[in-house]
């Protein structure tokens, strides 16, 4: 008793307090980058290995704007319309044509367009990061730190974004379409929905919201060719985690590895913690390979 | 009369039996002229003079590392085209063949075979991760070729793991902490160190440890954050408590990250903040802001025209390389300690190989000789200042330059001369 009372004596709350806070706001950027993922990949079967780099494409154009007209809102806005649209283009010129083929070919495809688009980039804007200014820079104290109120705002940004998606896909006609395509895309192309239309949506959207999260996160980064790698392991355990397709279970293992590696930091050094997600990843391949938030197949 | 040869009898068989004819007569006139342009005459090797020496380079083109190893080839470029222009070495031109390790030290491994065994080059100059130099060395000690180190750092290099190849004609960990440590010690007493998780973090952190402590300072804790790491957050909120200066050991976008990172979490308010001057290199700086402000680094080179930087010999290099650099990135960076030392690196090999008269591979041991103990003296080839190529460890010992960050500019607060920064040897080759 003494040693459990002890513990709790010991505990370090100030660390579980900010790990908390930190586990939230990765998680969110982590969900906002995973769902573009999951969607391209429920819907097309497609793995995205672009995603990474329509992330950096997204922080580029988010460069140009600020430059052009110093609003962050505005740069937020215009990156991700420009890489949806970018999306699109990239969805009917290499990814159309390979329907129904091998998914090798699609991944191939996808990991070739993740090159291109990582040395156009330090071809076209060199070697020196840029930068993209937070819109508030003001902080409170958390314990002993000064905590940017901007990493919340991107907590809360990210789940606007998510929570508007669903909305879209809830509401919307074009919402419906998606979902029918995701459940039995033969059916719904029975049905007269015009299934390579969604696939272009689909891919555009989920390029969009790999834009927007690179529009977000490059304040605290800067912005470089390889920005996008960092994150886009780590979505792709999200993605697997949270069940191959499944947004809504995306979005709940990117909270929940983002927490389990905050909690596991206040304990081991963090590069340690981050053995936490791949632990993760290996026992739910090994033992609910359809993901941990997707209900067991009966 | 003129064709009576060809009644002769040896000479029917050839020419009456209809085996040669016009058509293959040209057929194998073709290809003669083929195979003597693909097989180098004799007396091309002979005098020399067309043949040019291929030097090596590999560097990060792609990967994590890419941003510097874009200017670090500008820095190698220069050097050469300038070689090139004054007659090249020996009165043979250079060619560069480089090689993108893609920063990776596994493929650096694979493509240094490459070089070593289809290019067949005759030295080589380059290296910028020190995870990938430390992977390539052996392969230059078994091949027998000169390794000019360009841009690692790893103290390592050129001591516990130094081979009679290699060498470093810019600065290491051991005498930075020389330099900087007095300067330290008077930012204050107690220090936490953040650094790079990999070789040339962790053997600068043990550098500068030592020297703090020597100085009478503590090192309270150190924080080590592995390479690419984009949010360094769960590292950075753990540092905490009662110590008076942060000292942050990055380069690259991990510089970057660092910088923006401890500045929103109130860090490098709270504590003094100063490290390796690699975390504010100038193509750093632009995605910084105003958040680098006050930064205290150590650098041997940075892109000034104050004290010992205040040459014609700089400016040379200064012009030269901005102008290059502007076509490789439209923001036109000023350059940097890449651009500079693979600048020296490369005219240290030229200088060598002129004094020892190298021709090829067979002369290693020659170059060798005459790259120990070489004096570099102020020049255009060595704008950065003297110094000596110490015999016993390869090391050299350059300038040193403790910055501030003042306005967005890097600001010199003080000089440290090479002959005040060495460290004493601690590299045994073996036997060649």
């Amino acid at each position: 008793m003494d040693a459990v009372a002890q513990f709790f004596q010991t505990f370090p709350y100030d660390q579980l307090l900010i790990q908390t806070v930190n586990g939230i706001v990765t998680g969110m950027i982590l969900a906002l980058v995973a769902s573009g993922l999951t969607l391209i990949f429920g819907i097309m079967d497609v793995v995205n290995f672009a995603h990474g780099e329509l992330f950096m494409l997204g922080a580029y154009v988010g460069v140009i704007v600020m430059v052009g007209t110093g609003s962050f809102w505005l740069a937020l806005f215009i990156a991700t319309l420009t890489v949806a649209l970018i999306g699109a283009a990239l969805q009917v010129v290499t990814l159309r044509p390979l329907i129904g083929r091998d998914p090798l070919n699609t991944i191939l495809v996808t990991f070739g367009i993740s090159l291109i688009l990582q040395n156009y980039a330090l071809w076209q804007f060199g070697p020196t990061s840029r930068k993209i200014n937070e819109p508030i820079t003001s902080h409170f104290i958390l314990f002993y730190l000064e905590y940017p109120w901007y990493r919340i705002l991107i907590a809360a940004l990210s789940a606007v974004i998510i929570g508007g998606f669903w909305l879209f896909l809830k509401y919307s006609k074009f919402g419906v379409w998606i979902r029918a395509t995701t459940q039995d895309r033969v059916m719904a192309q029975a049905m007269g929905i015009p299934v390579p239309l969604v696939y272009t949506g689909v891919f555009a959207i989920g390029a969009g919201m790999a834009a927007a999260s690179g529009v977000l996160f490059a304040p605290l980064v800067g912005v470089n060719h390889t920005m996008g790698l960092d994150w886009v392991l780590k979505a792709f355990i999200v993605v697997v985690v949270g069940g191959m397709g499944n947004l809504g279970g995306s979005i709940a293992a990117a909270i929940f590895v983002s927490l389990l590696e905050s909690y596991a930091s206040i304990w081991v050094n963090p590069s340690q913690a981050v053995i936490v997600s791949f632990v993760v990843l290996i026992l739910t391949l090994l033992f609910r390979p359809t993901g941990l938030f997707v209900p067991t197949p009966k | 009369m003129a064709e009576k040869w060809k009644d002769e009898e040896w000479a029917k068989d050839f020419w009456y039996s209809g085996k040669v004819t016009r058509r293959r007569l040209v057929g194998w006139g073709a290809g003669a002229i083929g195979a003597a342009m693909l097989v180098p005459a004799p007396w091309r090797a002979a005098f020399g003079a067309a043949k040019a020496f291929k030097i090596g380079s590999e560097q990060p083109l792609s990967g994590a590392a890419a941003l510097g190893g874009k200017t670090a080839i500008v820095g190698l470029q220069m050097a050469v085209d300038r070689i090139n222009k004054n007659g090249g070495i020996n009165g043979r031109p250079v060619e560069l063949v480089i090689s993108d390790d893609e920063s990776k030290p596994d493929v650096a491994r694979r493509k240094t075979l490459k070089m070593v065994e289809e290019d067949q080059i005759d030295v080589h100059v380059g290296g910028f991760l020190s995870n990938i130099c430390l992977a390539c060395m052996p392969v230059w000690e078994e091949a027998k070729i000169v390794n000019m180190i360009s841009v690692c750092l790893d103290t390592t290099l050129t001591t516990t793991k130094c081979n009679r190849y290699s060498f470093r004609v810019h600065d290491y960990a051991p005498a930075q902490a020389v330099a900087f440590g007095p300067v330290l010690n008077k930012m204050g007493k107690k220090w936490h160190i953040a650094f790079a998780d990999y070789s040339w973090g962790q053997s600068t952190r043990d550098a500068y440890a030592d020297e703090i402590r020597k100085g009478g300072g503590e090192v309270v804790g150190t924080t080590g954050i592995p390479l690419g790491t984009a949010d360094m957050t769960p590292f950075l909120s753990k540092i905490q408590g009662d110590f008076d200066g942060l000292f942050g050991i990055f380069f690259g976008k991990d510089g970057i990250t660092i910088g923006n990172q401890a500045f929103d979490l109130g860090l490098t308010k709270k504590y003094k903040w100063a490290g390796d001057g690699a975390i504010a290199e100038p193509i750093n700086l632009p995605a910084l802001g105003n958040k680098i402000e006050g930064f205290v680094g150590i650098n041997r080179y940075i892109p000034v025209f104050e004290g010992p930087f205040d040459t014609t010999h700089h400016r040379k290099f200064f012009d030269d390389a901005k102008a290059r650099l502007a076509k490789i990135d439209p923001t036109g960076p000023l350059p940097d300690r890449y651009v500079q030392s693979n600048f020296e690196a490369m005219n240290a090999l030229k200088v060598g190989m002129e004094k020892s008269k190298f021709e090829g591979r067979k002369d290693t041991m020659k170059l060798i000789e005459s790259l120990e103990g070489l004096e570099m003296k102020l020049s255009d080839d060595f704008f950065t200042g003297d110094k000596v190529l110490r015999k016993e460890d390869h090391q050299a010992f350059p300038l040193e330059v403790i910055f501030e960050i003042k306005g967005g500019k890097h600001r010199i607060t003080e000089t440290i001369p090479g002959a005040k920064t060495i460290f004493p040897p601690a590299c045994k080759f073996s036997a060649a």
